[in-house]
């Protein structure tokens, strides 16, 4: 038997129900190369897509097959956003769409077109942390920091609804992400810390920008030694 | 005095939506302005060694690093130095790494499991719009591998494919759709071959072996690997008191890390190759490349990534980084390659599927008198680790009991699979798997408590293992201690009812490999820190320690900043770049805080000496009578009479600018001299034993762990934090392992479940609730006493869970993983031989003890009182395994013991007798069958 297709493009092919998307085949235009060659699909149009991502207006021009998590990755620059499985199994990818987690990877761009999108870069508040990311990095939710991402918006959008969620509802609200590092249980510690924060029991973090001066600077003209000490 | 300034210039409004203060409207003082706090903090004596003044307790006495603490951070919970980039999504991995210019690269992967490549015709791909190179195995017939000896694989495929999803071709596009759409248009004329699955038919001949080894090649079959190891006096497992017989068939288990592969290269114009890599052994790959692209290593720059996740997955040298640098090389533009999931599970070097067979022995005195073992193991199609991991899978079993006598037969073979690799707990885990499972059984024939069995057989700390690893610190009896007092052991084991199980495991595992990978005909150190403080006082190492998330370059700023009583914010580490990073052997065998932070701490201490020499210039007293603390140095008698750090750094600096020091660890000569006496050797050994408490479903055959109580012996616990999570995350992969993951290689070889959604990880719903315990019985050569946390914590889950799933149901399983089909037919099996109607009333096992339980508590009793004063070094005596056997252990054993074994080759009257893996030893070396060729 002669092929010439890969394992790795047989299986896309037979994703492409499940995924109802084309996100990456045959989307390039009229080369027609050789006799036996056949275009596998017409080529996308292109659309306008308008949205606002972190807060901020975006407009680009995208394919109508584009895959939520391409455009973000690719075209918009949040590279925060991870990719992970594109099966919508992993979790890594997932954002906040109009406050409700999802998985991008299994979201047509089309289909979000004129929401509000928060990706992991739009949880900080300018130089200060959330609540949610000082605590997954204080309690070691995050080791590799590959699922992090994902993991910190899906429990941003349980605190958001739910600022203090028993350890069943933490799980219920994670179960789509896996983490191979952590073994999850630092990760619920996380959590239920910044569950503290956003119910006040707790303050919230520092920005790592803060002043924090030498306690023991010394320069030009300073005294040397502590006071009392005689030279 | 200054006005200030402001630290962040700029638009900010000064206050926050919620009313807080921003920086960047803050006046602060510039340095050497005074401060906040003149007068120095106290020190924190909680975390300073009683023997230096602090209150630290140092259960195994003092330590040789206790005189520089500090008690700054080391055993204090920190975040990890790099978490705040990891949860603002700054990080940056793999893919992630945008160029300017960037073209997409993609590979062409084997269709077929095994055949030849008679031809490659890329006219078509050349020919289409939008492709910019195209490269195949000619481009690079060089050949690599991560091990010197068994360099068996190419960029790409050159003669053959060995598996599915083998590298043949690749092509670089503009865009990843024009790069697919290629790889559609390549004409290949392919030869199919015959194709090996079955690992017991490696053993065979065939007509065309996998690989050829030439004059060293097996007969023809597609064995990679045979050992043989026989220590001890054989004589002692005739007619045994107990004896445990186990076959195990384990499958094989990838390590699921979340970040698939990914590689960027870009070939500078300077003609410099720059690589980034989400790498665990950068360094490994640096060779490798040079040997294939044919360059200098200097030409090379890798770029270590942020890496998602390693576990072993990603130590190898790998041809899709080869593929990438030639397409760049071609191109003249950077290539980016990712991986999709489906193709992180074709490279694979995961966990070799194996089948093991363990017989074990125990005499009238509930000594151990022998085990053995035998391990037959699939290695895939290449050699990756596989040599290494073919003598881990015996000797990692040699301790930590005091064995009679261990024999040990193993092969690991070529198969048209995915290669199989180093993975966390590499080589050890199936078999202490399978050793600790058969204790349980003999101890369930002598009719004593399983914990109180291994208690009273341990090695002691400061003994030498029967085939000569030299063991130091040993924390093994007080985890064992605190597993059966957390979960309330005495009251639960053999006394829960049907469907209610609790099991111990033990594990043993190396705190770094005694013997670097490339042994150079050179005295290279294991591992080098460059430490640098200019004038502003930050300390800026570096390392080429390559931090996985376990939290390696934490280690070492943790270590450096003990070392120089400054705020861990000071040290800055960059571990990146191959080009300003000296060698670090890389993230393998748990080696990078052991071997790296003890380089650290060697150059700290320069750095720590030329400090306290220019304090001694300014205040007049010697550096012994000097402490360092939070950025001040001051006199021990009068802390009024001090100098900053600062002053100190400056005075230290004249003349000649920033301070620069170098450490360098190298292991301690040590080991056996024997063949494969240096597989396994480390210059320290972990520790564990978890207690693991399953609920089953006696109807469905559904296991869930409920309680994992787990103790890890890591020397000292540098960040208790990251060690727990190391704890945590070892049992969570462990129990993967055990209760769900497998890669499913259908009848006809095809890998069926290359995903996350079959390939089943377990979910926050499946894990258990862990306690991890940590035990610190610092390791005399490790740095502030510390041993490993990474790989050992996985081993005893296992074992654990299994004989727990004993003590639920009394069906002792052998098969791994329990999922519920294997799990139900257990129980389907049991219920008809006892011949019931019903699985819910099947009997539960019970214990009661019998005559050697007393005796086994007695001795336990005294060997722990003989093992605190070999840890505390009180007892300096020497001790070899086989002085509970009653043997001196100043005198050479073999000198005093008729028949006492060590021997590396089977005699051919023991061929017959032979296991499944050892039957490889029944083949020739075309060598001594006088084929030379």
């Amino acid at each position: 038997m002669i092929s010439n297709t890969s394992p790795c493009a047989s299986k896309i092919i037979q994703f492409i129900p499940i995924l109802i998307c084309i996100h990456s085949y045959g989307i390039t235009g009229e080369h027609v190369v050789g006799t036996e060659y056949v275009k596998m699909t017409p080529s996308a149009p292109k659309n306008v897509w308008q949205s606002k991502v972190n807060q901020k207006d975006v407009e680009l021009l995208i394919n109508s097959n584009a895959v939520l998590l391409d455009v973000l990755r690719d075209q918009v620059g949040t590279l925060g956003v991870k990719r992970g499985c594109d099966l919508g199994t992993c979790g890594c990818c997932t954002v906040m769409i109009d406050g409700d987690p999802r998985l991008s990877c299994l979201c047509l761009a089309g289909q979000v077109n004129g929401s509000e999108i928060i990706t992991v870069e739009g949880l900080a508040d300018g130089a200060h942390l959330a609540p949610i990311q000082a605590c997954f990095a204080k309690f070691g939710g995050s080791q590799c920091g590959f699922c992090t991402p994902g993991f910190l918006v899906a429990s941003q959008a349980l605190l958001d609804s739910n600022p203090n969620p028993s350890n069943d509802e933490i799980s219920e609200a994670i179960e789509g992400n896996l983490c191979r590092c952590t073994g999850y249980q630092q990760i619920v510690d996380s959590i239920q810390e910044a569950a503290k924060i956003h119910r006040g029991e707790n303050a919230t973090p520092k920005a790592a920008s803060d002043p924090h001066p030498d306690p023991h600077p010394s320069g030009p003209g300073e005294p040397s030694m502590p006071p009392g000490h005689a030279k | 005095m200054s006005g200030g300034y402001r630290q962040q210039p700029g638009k900010s409004s000064g206050k926050r939506r919620d009313g807080k203060r921003v920086a960047g409207q803050q006046k602060f003082p510039p340095p050497g302005s005074g401060g906040s706090n003149p007068v120095m903090e106290p020190r924190d004596l909680d975390f300073i060694p009683e023997s230096v003044g602090g209150k630290e307790p140092q259960p195994a006495g003092s330590h040789i690093h206790d005189r520089i603490r500090t008690g700054t951070v080391v055993g204090k919970s920190l975040q990890l130095v790099d978490s705040n980039a990891k949860v603002t999504g700054q990080a940056w991995y793999g893919d992630d790494v945008r160029l300017a210019n960037e073209t997409i690269g993609k590979i062409l992967r084997s269709p077929h499991h095994y055949a030849k490549i008679i031809s490659i015709d890329t006219s078509r791909v050349e020919a289409l719009p939008g492709v910019i190179s195209v490269a195949t195995g000619q481009d690079a017939t060089n050949r690599f591998g991560v091990l010197p000896v068994t360099k068996d694989e190419h960029a790409m495929s050159v003669e053959k494919v060995r598996h599915m999803g083998d590298l043949v071709a690749c092509v670089c596009a503009e865009t990843e759709a024009i790069a697919i759409e290629a790889l559609a248009l390549f004409d290949i004329e392919w030869e199919i071959l015959e194709p090996v699955f079955d690992r017991k038919k490696g053993l065979e001949d065939v007509d065309e072996p996998i690989h050829w080894r030439g004059k060293y090649h097996l007969s023809r079959t597609n064995v990679q690997k045979r050992v043989f190891q026989e220590f001890g006096d054989r004589s002692l497992v005739d007619d045994p008191h107990a004896a445990s017989h186990g076959k195990w068939s384990m499958e094989g288990v990838h390590h699921g890390f979340t970040e698939p592969h990914a590689v960027v290269a870009h070939w500078d114009p300077n003609g410099r190759l720059q690589l980034y890599t989400p790498q665990q052994v950068p360094h490994y790959t640096h060779r490798a490349l040079s040997t294939v692209l044919e360059v200098p290593m200097h030409q090379i720059n890798v770029i270590r990534t942020f890496v998602g996740g390693g576990f072993g997955g990603k130590s190898d040298p790998f041809p899709h980084e080869m593929c990438a640098a030639i397409l760049s090389r071609k191109s003249g533009r950077p290539v980016r390659i990712t991986f999709d999931r489906e193709e992180v599970y074709w490279i694979n070097r995961g966990r070799h599927p194996s089948d093991i067979e363990v017989k074990m022995t125990a005499d009238d005195l509930g000594r151990i008198s022998g085990f053995d073992i035998d391990a037959l193991i699939d290695g895939g199609g290449f050699a990756s680790f596989g040599h290494v991991t073919s003598y881990y899978n015996g000797v990692l079993a040699t301790a930590p009991y005091e064995l009679g006598s261990f024999h040990y037969t193993g092969a690991r073979v070529w198969t048209n699979k995915p290669a199989s690799g180093a993975m966390r707990g590499h080589g050890a885990v199936n078999t202490r798997c399978a050793v600790e499972v058969g204790l349980d059984e003999m101890a369930e024939q002598m009719q004593v408590d399983p914990i109180d069995l291994r208690l009273a057989n341990l090695l002691p700390p400061h003994s030498r293992t029967i085939t000569g690893f030299r063991i130091t610190s040993n924390g093994m009896r007080e985890a064992l201690e605190k597993v059966r007092e957390g979960s309330d052991w005495d009251n639960k084991f053999r006394k829960l009812p049907l469907g209610k199980g609790i099991g111990v495991g033990c594990g043993f595992f190396i705190s770094g490999s005694g013997l670097p990978i490339h042994w150079d005909p050179n005295r290279f150190p294991h591992a080098t820190v460059h430490i640098q403080v200019d004038m502003d006082g930050g300390v800026t190492v570096h390392t080429g320690a390559a931090d996985i998330g376990q939290g390696s370059t934490t280690a070492v700023a943790q270590v450096v900043a003990e070392v120089l009583a400054l705020p861990i914010e000071m040290i800055h580490v960059r571990s990146h770049e191959s080009d300003t990073s000296p060698v670090d052997l890389g993230s393998y065998s748990s080696r990078v805080t052991f071997m790296n932070a003890n380089a650290a701490i060697r150059a700290a201490l320069e750095i720590r000496e030329q400090i306290l020499n220019a304090a001694w210039d300014i205040l007049g007293y010697h550096p012994n009578t000097l402490v360092l603390n939070d950025r001040r140095i001051y006199y021990k008698h009068d802390p009024s009479i001090g100098v900053s750090y600062l002053q100190a750094l400056h005075k230290a600096q004249e003349d000649k600018g920033a301070l620069i020091a170098s450490g360098a660890y190298r292991s301690p000569p040590m080991g056996g001299v024997h063949k494969g006496a240096a597989a396994g050797l480390a210059p320290a050994y972990s520790f564990s034993s978890y207690v693991a408490e399953v609920d089953v479903d006696v109807e469905l055959g559904l296991v869930k762990c409920t309680n994992v109580w787990a103790a890890h012996d890591c020397g000292k616990a540098l960040n208790p934090l990251a060690v727990k999570g190391q704890i945590i995350g070892s049992c969570h992969m462990g129990l993967g392992q055990v209760l769900s993951e497998k890669m499913v290689y259908g009848r006809t070889g095809h890998l069926q479940n290359a995903n996350l959604l079959e390939y089943k990880i377990p979910s926050i719903h499946e894990m258990p609730h862990v306690e991890p315990i940590i035990i610190e019985s610092c390791d005399p050569e490790g740095p502030f006493g510390a041993k490993e946390a990474g790989e050992g914590p996985l081993l005893p889950i296992l074992p654990a869970v299994v004989n727990a799933v004993y003590d639920a149901i009394g069906v002792r399983f052998r098969d791994l993983p329990l999922t519920p089909d294997v799990v139900f037919k257990g129980i389907e099996k049991k219920r008809k031989s006892l011949k019931l109607e019903d699985s819910l009333d099947l009997p539960s096992p019970r214990l009661e003890y019998g005559p050697m339980q007393e005796p086994l508590v007695q001795r336990a009793a005294e060997h722990k009182i003989r093992d605190k004063a070999r840890q505390r070094t009180e007892d300096t005596s020497h001790y070899v395994n086989g002085v509970l056997f009653g043997f001196d252990p100043n005198i050479p054993l073999e000198d005093q013991v008729d028949g006492w074994k060590m021997a590396t080759e089977p005699d051919p009257e023991q061929l017959a007798k032979l296991g499944l893996a050892g039957k490889a030893w029944l083949k020739k070396t075309q060598r001594e069958m006088g084929d030379d060729d």
